[in-house]
């Protein structure tokens, strides 16, 4: 179970990284673009670390658990992303 | 990278669907909640048709349980833990990016201007400008 919940946790905050890094390099300026920079290339380690090091005892993204996990986090975003958009319709619609 | 799975289709449905149900039902209960509270007329009234719904939804899993109980805490758990993941990693940034001195234009600001500035002086100066206009209101 700690296994678990250590792989997705990290595969949660590599998403973050990547995703903030990646908007603060592009819309930051100067100091705040080479903070952005800075997570951006750790966010693409952690992803390095995820994808190419299958055989590690902590995290191992060959196995049909953490996939699992992958599906159960895709499932649920999409399911939040639907009820927010049944709730905007619901409410333009009114 | 091995991305053999190996699913069969109900494990696949089982961890998705529920899930996604679980996702729907979270996001219509926190709007429906929203709505009703602070909504008026029909919108309170659609905010509680969300609200019922969610609870529905969120009823249905614990009350009919129509799944494994590992898999689901399995996907639950997944899930909780991404989710806390990205918190953190946003805390981080959040964190990160406030102790950075982001100001760094300080040194192209020409400090010694204000620094020769006189404020008294300038105060009299505009007492005096003030008084002058006054005496010639006066004048006239």
């Amino acid at each position: 179970m700690m296994d678990i919940i250590f792989s997705m946790g990290l595969v949660g905050f590599m998403l973050s990284m990547l995703g903030m890094g990646l908007l603060i390099a592009y819309y930051g300026s100067s100091k705040t673009r080479n903070v952005g920079v800075g997570f951006l290339l750790l966010g693409i380690v952690l992803a390095y670390y995820l994808v190419e090091m299958p055989s590690n005892h902590l995290v191992d993204t060959s196995d049909v658990v953490f996939w699992n996990g992958m599906l159960a986090f895709i499932g649920g975003m999409t399911g939040g992303i639907i009820g927010i958009v049944i709730f905007l319709i619901a409410i333009i619609k009114s | 990278m091995d991305m053999s799975m190996n699913f069969d289709g109900e494990l696949v449905m089982d961890f998705f669907v529920s899930m996604l149900l679980i996702g729907i039902g979270v996001a219509l209960l926190a709007t429906g909640m929203f709505t009703s509270y602070f909504g008026a007329g029909k919108s309170q009234k659609i905010g509680f048709a969300l609200l019922f719904f969610g609870i529905a939804i969120l009823a249905y899993f614990i009350v009919l349980y129509p799944l494994d109980e590992n898999t689901f805490m399995e996907a639950l758990i997944s899930g909780v833990s991404v989710l806390s993941g990205m918190v953190i990693g946003m805390f981080m940034i959040l964190f990160v990016l406030m102790k950075v001195d982001t100001v760094d234009d300080l040194e192209d600001l020409d400090l010694e201007d204000l620094e020769d500035l006189d404020l008294d002086e300038e105060l009299k100066k505009l007492e005096e400008e003030l008084n002058q206009a006054d005496n010639k209101e006066d004048e006239e």
